[in-house]
């Protein structure tokens, strides 16, 4: 290396190293923002909260007119109870607190399943609209969680396949949807048929589900509402 | 070493100087770059009213649940109170009201904790998918199942409630709950009981997720049990029943 050269070679590999601690830095703090976000996933998340958006706007809309209706039944000084009544059987039946009767899919599973692949259907299946869902007769609620081995998985702590060895999940909704989510290509069933050969999940649209009450308590004990 | 540091020693002053101004220059170039245009892979000029359009979308959203839980209580307490005072209606207001603490619809308080999960900030080996460094959807659906395990009686994750209808999505590196977009870092809270904590935490499932998650990739897992205790939001969404009715008979032990 001649006498000239030297400073600027030294030079040089600093300022590369710089640039290149710079760029280590940013790249190492995964930005969770939605910076890193791709446009495919930008599209599907603007298609997602518009969906959400939407339903809002109908809720705003019925409760609008629920308002109008309580008051202007205050201001005749009525005292029926019907609407009353019909919110609180909506907000019920919505809950699992009571049975909900309807059209929906049918999710048959022959095989041992891990229970995070069963939540995953629930969670399928509730992102699609449905509206409620039980596993092999038990009604899923907040709470009510698939735990154990496959082979021998528990809903909240109770055995959750009989000696059958089959999974009926069942949920109310539009069946169309329900069951296009789980089947797409590449959607849940054919992953879960890719990860697990040996099981068989079999979807069935149906236009008469049962879905039955909880039997769990949901009134909270510990917790103190704040109105 | 003292070879090396003998040749630092006889490195002129002014080579020092140069080094360090270029050192410097790096450093803007690179500054420069970064800040001109977003990450080098997205640079597509469709991503900036993307990234805006969800943005606004969000502000819309959050203006709308306020709105739905203005309204609920608004209804709530005409209902409660316009009505003559008939016993039956006082009854059934209440039953309502019960069935919407039941059900999510109205914020609470109360003890128990809140556990952070944060991406990792381990470095992504050259044969490693950088997903498995993300918290997911997934990661926060086995959170949320393990603390209703040890007993939780309300959870929400970020802002939102977790509630009979709550679906956890994984969009790209985000997670979309009840419809609503997440950031991370995600904290999911929960009331419960005190040996909350030690339940969640003597789990097998618990104990896999560290395992898997933690110790493996680096996922973060912090806790907060504060003394005064947690709140809960409102689930402000849609209650949709719209292909299924409520059975038409209610067993007795329906109505809370």
């Amino acid at each position: 290396m001649g006498r000239g050269r030297g400073p600027l070679a030294v030079g040089l590999v600093l300022a590369i190293l710089g640039f290149l601690v710079v760029v280590q830095a940013r790249s190492q703090a995964q930005d969770q923002g939605l910076a890193q976000l791709s446009v495919q996933d930008l599209t599907e998340l603007v298609a997602n909260v518009t969906t959400r958006n939407n339903q809002l706007r109908e809720e705003v809309a019925t409760l609008a007119q629920q308002q109008q209706q309580v008051q202007s039944a205050a201001q005749r000084g009525d005292t029926s109870t019907s609407q009353i009544r019909t919110d609180l059987e909506h907000v019920l039946a919505w809950s699992g607190v009571l049975g909900v009767t309807g059209q929906g899919v049918q999710v048959t599973v022959n095989g041992a399943l891990p229970a995070s692949a069963v939540g995953q259907l629930v969670n399928e299946l509730r992102n699609a609209g449905a509206e409620a869902i039980a596993l092999n007769g038990v009604r899923v609620v907040p709470g009510v969680v698939v735990s154990g081995d496959p082979g021998s998985l528990t809903i909240s702590g109770k055995p959750l396949i009989g000696t059958t060895g089959t999974l009926v999940l069942v949920a109310v909704g539009q069946p169309e949807t329900l069951a296009g989510s789980l089947s797409r290509a590449g959607g849940l069933v054919a992953q879960l048929a890719a990860q697990y050969p040996s099981v068989s999940v079999r979807v069935d649209p149906q236009d008469l589900l049962q879905v039955p009450a909880t039997d769990r308590s949901l009134t909270p004990v510990l917790g103190r509402p704040r109105l | 070493m003292t070879a090396l540091a003998g040749r630092i020693r006889s490195i002129p002053s002014w080579q020092i100087t140069l080094g360090l101004a270029l050192l410097a220059l790096g450093f803007l170039i690179a500054a420069q770059m970064a800040a001109e245009g977003p990450r080098v892979q997205y640079t597509s000029q469709e991503r900036t009213p993307l990234v805006a359009t969800v943005l606004d979308l969000q502000k819309q959203q959050d203006a709308l649940k306020k709105q739905v839980l203005d309204a609920r209580a608004a209804i709530a307490s005409l209902e409660a109170a316009g009505q003559g005072g008939a016993a039956v209606t006082k009854q059934l207001s209440d039953q309502l009201q019960n069935a919407q603490i039941a059900a999510g619809l109205v914020p609470m308080s109360g003890p128990g904790l809140v556990i952070q999960l944060s991406d990792s900030t381990l470095q992504v080996p050259a044969d490693g998918n950088a997903q498995d460094y993300l918290v997911s959807g997934a990661d926060v659906l086995t959170v949320v199942d393990q603390l209703w395990a040890a007993g939780a009686e309300g959870v929400a994750i970020n802002g939102e409630r977790v509630v009979v209808s709550t679906a956890v999505v994984d969009i790209g590196g985000s997670v979309v709950v009840n419809g609503a977009y997440v950031a991370a870092p995600y904290q999911v809270t929960a009331i419960g009981p005190k040996t909350m904590f030690d339940t969640l935490t003597h789990q097998p499932g618990f104990a896999d997720f560290i395992r898997s998650r933690g110790e493996a990739f680096g996922i973060g897992v912090q806790y907060a049990t504060p003394d005064v205790g947690v709140d809960l939001p409102a689930y402000a969404g849609s209650m949709n029943l719209r292909y299924g009715r409520p059975t038409a008979t209610p067993s007795t032990s329906a109505a809370p």
